[in-house]
């Protein structure tokens, strides 16, 4: 595949999650704490009465909070606080790629959500095999496809025909990382198709 | 397409991270070892202290207050700011106008990016493998480009639907005259569920 720059940077921005929604939460969150600080700082300024807490107030309480709780419960506080933290961490740090995956183009980025995949996949295994749309259904992961094949009671389901099937399908594709089938034929057959 | 800053969004979610995880750590310390929780104390006891001493050594004139307690007010509404940029940094870019072309004085051409979506609406009218289409245009520092989504028919070929829009990117290049970027998304919606299956044919 030979892509410009800019159309590599659209398809890793479009198969990856920008992380918006996280941060839109973390900075509100951020933001209030710190109005928030801030308005009870200005009324203590003035003398009137706080809004929850003093600056004060707010310091000494935290200084005597390990006297104030068993500590049973501030080691559990802790760990809650501790693995928020470290959910934020992974969130920075993760992959973040998102369902779906990019297709060779001469033009343009073209960017297909693996639920397409699945359908298209389903619909040929259906085809190749003789079966109606409710007995296959596929589910697309980051490098497989697994193809769960549910045959007409009595009628065996020919695993290699579906398997070759799906894999020219997949090859038809021509995605940007190849997808490897793998077939399941469930044991309980359906009545009466 | 959007502009949201990734590279800053992951950077201040490590360090808010970070900052709790280490919050987070001291405190369950604190509760799990007694040592700590009289550190913490003490910690606590003398910064309050400083802080005393600090707020008594700028008194603001005639009215009691500190100095301090201005500079504070003053820090916590710039780190709100601060946070409140950052909130307004995700997103943003989406731009009605997809080209336009100055001609001197003779006037200038712009092109919105609606008439291509009617466009490629009329296009793909009655079309087998597409229920649905929706073109924006986006804009950022390195020019504007088009993003064309196709809600596909379930159970269409990918590969179809990907030669689809290349055809209809070919036309879209003749119709500006100039070829602009083009993500193309491939996804489902709604109609996609409703309109039924793609049929043997």
């Amino acid at each position: 595949m030979n892509q410009s720059q800019a159309t590599r940077r659209i398809l890793r921005r479009e198969t990856h999650s920008s992380r918006a929604t996280v941060s839109a939460v973390t900075a509100i969150l951020l933001a209030v704490l710190f109005l928030w600080l801030a308005l009870e700082t200005v009324l203590g300024l003035l003398g009137e009465p706080a809004l929850l807490a003093a600056p004060g107030q707010l310091w000494r309480w935290l200084t005597g909070l390990p006297q104030a709780t068993i500590p049973a419960g501030l080691a559990a506080a802790g760990a809650g606080v501790a693995l928020l933290g470290l959910a934020l961490l992974l969130t920075a740090l993760a992959g973040g790629r998102r369902s779906r995956r990019a297709l060779e183009s001469d033009r343009t980025a073209v960017v297909v959500d693996d639920e397409v995949i699945a359908a298209a996949v389903s619909r040929r295994a259906r085809l190749a095999a003789g079966l109606t749309p409710g007995q296959v259904t596929s589910t697309v992961s980051s490098r497989s496809v697994t193809v769960q094949v549910r045959p007409t009671s009595g009628v065996p389901a020919d695993r290699d025909a579906i398997h070759a099937a799906v894999d020219g399908e997949l090859a038809a594709y021509r995605l940007d990382r190849r997808l490897a089938p793998s077939v399941r034929i469930l044991k309980e057959g359906v009545l009466g198709q | 397409m959007s502009n949201t800053n990734r590279a800053l969004n992951r950077i201040l979610l490590a360090l808010a991270g970070l900052v709790l995880l280490a919050a987070g750590a001291v405190t369950a310390a604190a509760g799990l070892v007694p040592d700590i929780a009289a550190a913490w104390t003490a910690t606590g006891t003398f910064l309050a202290d400083q802080a005393r001493a600090a707020l008594g050594s700028a008194p603001l004139p005639g009215r009691p207050g500190s100095w301090w307690s201005v500079a504070a007010v003053a820090v916590f509404l710039i780190a709100a700011a601060l946070s409140v940029a950052w909130l307004a940094s995700q997103g943003g870019g989406r731009t009605p106008r997809l080209a336009r072309d100055d001609d001197g004085d003779r006037g200038a051409t712009t092109i919105d990016a609606g008439l291509i979506g009617t466009a490629v609406g009329e296009a793909l009218d009655g079309n087998r493998l597409v229920v649905g289409s929706n073109v924006s245009a986006w804009e950022n520092r390195r020019g504007t480009g088009l993003r064309l989504r196709l809600e596909a028919r379930k159970g269409a070929s990918p590969r179809e639907l990907a030669d689809t829009a290349e055809e209809l990117v070919r036309g879209i290049d003749a119709l500006i005259g100039h070829p602009v970027p083009v993500l193309v998304r491939i996804t489902t919606g709604v109609r996609s569920r409703v309109a039924g299956a793609d049929r043997a044919r």
